[in-house]
């Protein structure tokens, strides 16, 4: 580093995967370029990182400038050199970049005074956005390993484990079982070795946590797995991350090849004399995988089948020895935890539900993205405030969570408290924190229809009530939605539902029939209308939609001919348009286009 | 080349690859996945070759080989189309996206064009949902995907031919 | 330590599975994919039962549950009849002309689902026993292929494999008859690989395959001198018991 006594500066351009996909990359290598360049010549020496993801995608790609605290939104390569010339040269704040407030029109330097980040809080997330995860100084720098110091020479591994207890934790990536007592119960085996697994398999669609932080803070999740090691005496761990997560894989890589160098990994830690490693195994691309079980069977290297868990993982696990897993959210908090104790994160979020939780925003909201916020927040709260509403002016219609294992929540449980066990009790679960919010053109016989077909290929089809249940249900629903439905059909799907979540052999088959069972709860009526009146409410199903144009609202703007893929939609501008229905193929851009409203489903 | 001479690089490849870890049967799916990598698929001579090497049946690694999602018996085209069909992308709508797809391209999802150039599928969340609905070629990500942009999208690589 | 199963106090040991226990008191519980030899599938769910704890009712797999506290088990709840007459139902969706499944649902009086579209050539019923069978005799020629819905038992690539050694143990454990065995002309076809029919040295009927003598030396570490078909070396054997008493009382005889 020089010497020079100049001010510092630091330009952190994120380069998540939404960022990436808007060419965040291309920014800051032109930013780099122009400060090389300049080199000495700057009043302010200044540096630039790339950073993980900051969770707002929607507004990116997001540059944000320290100490001076400016965020950028929306950055285009164009840009650069104007941020360049004015705040990096000048100190000067480019308005026009600056995040805007669609409903008060008032624009923030700052991040954190928008609505987005306001009331967020970040425990998981901490670092993310602000440390280049490939440099383990900028997590030593925030405080990184001193919670492995603590524990390493200030704690027993009885005391540690006290701790997690303590806090209340319960684990982030689905059940929500309490982590101190798993840990307590592994400790209890006098049976070594003993493996510490991460699961970053995340095979849950929509969610894209546990991606982030993999990709953003990977030391946070080393760290964490290292102190749940020592306390168990386990010398050996694996994280299993999804193949698909290309970059995943190479920053933890990365991260535990220089946690190793750093002798925060290895043999002899710190000079503690204890010996821990992580070994890095790539997922094979299966849901089923990220249940217990089938993840370790993965690891031995055989096909992920679940297996009967009458005997835990805790006690026979990873080639029958004694087992932690844990999700990697759950393992980013760990840190934090020891550092700042049990009692200080149980005061956080909801009694039986402690602490943040991280969930994806996704659908048919405004602010798509991830948010962290203390569990127990309202419903409300989160889609409205925090994800700024349903998109297009449209109405809520409901929530998606829990992921393929979960169910839908509707409009009238919207002031329901986020917490594990307030979600099961409305027939969904917390799931890994996925959202998916949707509004009144998503048809939830076809959102059921989504996840058994989903489920159809996922389940890894060894036990009966899950592969021939699920196959059957599908095949009901498709003929549903097909126009095709009978009486009878829900009640049959009901009495299937009920066997299957109880005679399957595995967590995946116990929860598949979630989504059906709340969208037969909450929304039979849009069953009826798919099974009795042949018509879909939201003109999704294909085979029972029309959509046509009211030459009351219609304004001839021409947007639907424009975007009609068919060629179907034909008219003058400024006078009535209209869809020649043997051409059209049901995609409904038209509809999603129309900013009057006049395309209409029959 | 010859179907002989690249039987022959096959199977030196994946002895490269076998060297590369310990033999137990643990870096099955690890091996695996280097061979996919590197030709888009699992020739059957690897998978020949991984059996006698590991002492693991064929028929275990065959049904590794068909259960993962992340392995393929079946050559891929040049370019590989994977339009995501996860949660948040469906309902934006992206099973419209695999249809225009499929209707340009004249295949069906899991298939690949008849010269070889393009394979589509689909995918469930490529872990950008913020941009749904999501797709990416290759190594090259999409968001926002419509109909009307598909065409221009395929036309980067090379477009269809066969019309 | 002592369980109940359907109000009866049964004897059982730490870790026996409720299945067990449960025949060896004369109560019976349905089962398809559970086999003695090949134990732990636990793939059909019939066998499911109520286990009471703790004032706490669950539905588990008695072929595969484990004792080890002193549970109440109830095998035939309206509920466990209940779930099963709707894997029964599923089951006839899969496999509806199998003989051995349409008795199973006349049984359990079960009337086949007229909604679904089942497979009319369908036989299996994936309960994996034939795959358990033949890792279990070392050949591995077959396995479970795809996942999901989709999948299925085959040899790889659907071809003859080269490590089945034609002994059909995989046919003999199938409960549905689903896997086909021809014989004919001193050759026998299974899983689409033809072999060739060795015959008995005693009836000279063709009846095992090379491979399959050629594995038996190399388990047995031995050679086999003579080709000896099931009935026939059952009666050689009684034959020379027969001799060796004849001559133990000749011999008897002699010293008499
Ligand atoms: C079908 C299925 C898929 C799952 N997928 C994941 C996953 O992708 N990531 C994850 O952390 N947990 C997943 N789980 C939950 C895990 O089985 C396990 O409970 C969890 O990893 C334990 O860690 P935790 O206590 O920290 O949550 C899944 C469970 C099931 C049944
Ligand atoms: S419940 Fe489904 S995923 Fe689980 S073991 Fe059975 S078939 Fe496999
Ligand atoms: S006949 Fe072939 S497939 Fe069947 S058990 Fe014997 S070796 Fe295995
Ligand atoms: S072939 Fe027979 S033994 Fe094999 S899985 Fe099917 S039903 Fe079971
Ligand atoms: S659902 Fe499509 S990227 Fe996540
Ligand atoms: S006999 Fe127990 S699951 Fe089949």
């Amino acid at each position: 580093m020089s010497e020079s006594n100049r001010p510092k500066r630091t330009i952190l351009v994120c380069c998540g995967t939404g960022c990436l996909a808007n060419h965040s990359l291309k920014i800051y290598h032109k930013l780099k370029e122009l400060i090389t360049k300049a080199g000495v010549d700057v009043a302010v020496e200044t540096y630039i990182k790339t950073t993980g993801c900051n969770g707002l995608c929607e507004k990116g790609p997001i540059v944000k400038i320290t100490p001076d605290d400016i965020a950028y939104f929306k950055v285009k390569e164009s840009d650069v050199e104007e941020i360049f010339e004015k705040t990096i040269l000048q100190g000067e704040v480019i308005n026009r970049l600056l995040y805007l407030d669609s409903v008060t029109g008032k624009r923030f330097k700052s991040h954190k005074e928008n609505d987005f980040y306001k009331r967020q809080m970040k425990i998981a997330l901490r670092n993310i956005g602000e440390i280049d995860p490939a440099d383990i100084f900028d997590y030593i720098e925030r405080g990184g390993y001193e919670s492995l110091k603590k524990a390493l020479f200030t704690m027993t591994p009885e005391s540690i484990i006290e701790e997690v207890v303590k806090s209340g934790l319960r684990g982030r990536g689905g059940a929500g079982f309490p982590t101190g007592r798993k840990w307590k119960q592994c400790a209890g085996y006098n049976n070594y070795p003993k493996y510490v697994l991460c699961n970053g398999d995340e095979g849950d669609p929509g969610a894209f946590m546990d991606r982030s932080i993999m990709e953003g803070d990977p030391h946070s999740i080393i760290e964490g797995m290292a102190i749940c090691a020592y306390a168990l005496g386990s010398n050996t761990g694996f994280a299993y991350i999804r193949d698909e997560y290309a970059l995943a894989v190479k920053n933890m890589s990365n991260a535990i090849n220089k946690a190793k160098e750093a002798k925060f990994l290895g043999e002899n830690i710190l000079g503690s004399g204890f010996n821990f490693d992580i070994q890095i195994v790539r997922g094979g691309g299966a849901f089923v995988c990220g249940e217990s079980t089938a993840l370790m069977s993965s690891i031995e290297g055989k096909v992920g089948e679940p297996r009967a868990k009458y005997i835990r993982s805790v006690e026979k696990g990873l080639w029958g020895q004694p087992t932690v897993l844990n999700n990697v959210e759950t393992w980013a908090n760990i840190p934090v935890i020891i550092e700042k104790g049990g009692e200080w994160y149980s005061g956080i979020g909801a009694p039986k539900s402690t602490g943040t939780k991280v969930f994806s925003l996704v659908g048919k909201i405004r602010n798509t993205g991830l948010v962290e916020v203390p569990m127990g927040i309202a419903l409300r709260e989160l889609i409205f405030d925090i994800g700024g509403g349903i998109t297009a002016g449209r109405k809520f219609k409901a929530v998606q969570t829990g992921g393929p294992s979960g169910g839908c929540i509707p409009e009238s449980l919207l002031d329901l408290n986020v917490d594990f066990d307030s979600l099961t009790k409305a027939g969904s679960m917390m799931g890994s924190g996925g959202m998916i919010v949707m509004d009144e053109r998503t048809c939830m016989v076809d959102v059921a229809r989504y996840y058994l077909n989903f489920l159809a290929e996922e389940s890894c089809g060894k036990c009966l009530p899950c592969r021939e249940g699920i196959k059957r249900m599908l095949e009901i629903l498709n003929s549903i939605c097909a126009g095709k439905g009978l009486a009878g059909d829900i009640e049959l799907l009901q009495e299937i539902c009920a066997t299957v979540s109880e005679a399957s052999l595995c967590a995946l088959g116990k929860s598949a029939p979630n989504p059906v069972v709340t969208t037969i709860h909450y929304f039979e009526d849009e069953y009826l209308a798919h099974i009795r009146d042949k018509r879909c409410p939201a003109g999704v199903c294909k085979e029972l939609t029309t959509y046509y144009i009211d030459p009351e609202n219609c304004k001839g703007c021409g947007l639907c001919l424009k975007n009609c893929p068919a060629g179907a939609v034909s008219g003058q501008p400024k006078s009535w348009h209209s869809i020649d229905q043997k051409l059209c193929i049901k995609c409904g851009n038209c509809i999603d286009n129309c900013k009057f409203h006049a395309v209409k489903i029959r | 080349m010859t179907v002989e001479k690249n039987s022959q690089r096959i199977l030196s490849y994946t002895r490269d690859v076998m060297a590369g870890y310990p033999r137990e049967q643990r870096f099955t799916l690890a091996m695996l996945q280097d061979i996919q990598k590197k030709y888009k698929y699992i020739p059957r001579e690897s998978l020949e070759q991984l059996s006698d090497h590991l002492g693991v049946p064929l028929s275990k690694l065959y049904s590794i080989a068909t259960f993962y999602k992340a392995l393929s018996l079946q050559p891929k085209g040049d370019h590989v189309i994977r339009v995501c069909d996860g949660t948040a992308c469906h309902i934006r709508s992206s099973m419209v996206i695999v249809d225009e797809l499929a209707k340009i391209l004249m295949i069906k999802p899991g298939e690949t064009t008849s010269d070889g150039k393009f394979s589509l599928e689909t995918v469930n969340c490529l872990g950008s949902c913020a941009m749904a609905p999501a797709m990416v070629i290759d190594e090259t990500y999409y968001g926002k995907v419509t109909p009307s942009r598909t065409r221009e999208i395929l036309n980067e690589y090379g477009g269809v031919d066969c019309e | 330590m002592i369980i109940t199963i359907n109000g009866r106090q049964c004897e059982a040991e730490h870790g026996e599975f409720i299945l067990d226990v449960a025949l060896r008191n004369g109560i019976q519980i349905p089962t398809l994919c559970h086999s003695e030899a090949l134990p732990g599938l636990a793939s059909c769910r019939l066998c499911i039962v109520e286990v009471i704890e703790n004032n706490w009712s669950k539905v588990v797999a008695s072929c595969v549950y484990p004792i080890t506290s002193e549970i109440e088990v109830v095998t035939h709840s309206e509920k466990i009849k209940r779930m099963r007459k709707t894997l029964l139902k599923l089951l006839g969706a899969r496999a509806p002309q199998n003989a051995y499944v349409r008795k199973l649902l006349a049984e359990h009086e079960v009337t086949p689902a007229a909604r679904f579209q089942g497979d009319p050539d369908e036989n299996c019923i994936m309960c994996g026993l034939c795959v358990s069978a033949c890792d279990k005799i070392g050949a591995g020629a077959i396995s479970t292929v795809y996942r999901g819905i989709a999948k299925k038992v085959s040899t790889p690539y659907d071809e003859p494999s080269k490590t089945c050694i034609g002994c059909s143990a995989c046919a003999g454990v199938c409960p549905t008859g689903a896997i086909k065995v021809q014989e004919s002309h001193g050759k026998r076809i299974i899983w689409k690989k033809e072999f060739e029919l060795l015959s008995c040295a005693v009836c000279g009927k063709p009846f095992i395959t090379p491979e399959q003598i050629a594995y038996l030396k190399a388990k047995l570490n031995q050679e086999i001198d003579e080709i000896l078909c099931e009935t026939c070396k059952r009666k050689a054997a009684g034959e020379r018991f027969a001799q060796t008493c004849a001559d133990l009382t000749a011999s008897k005889g002699l010293l008499r």
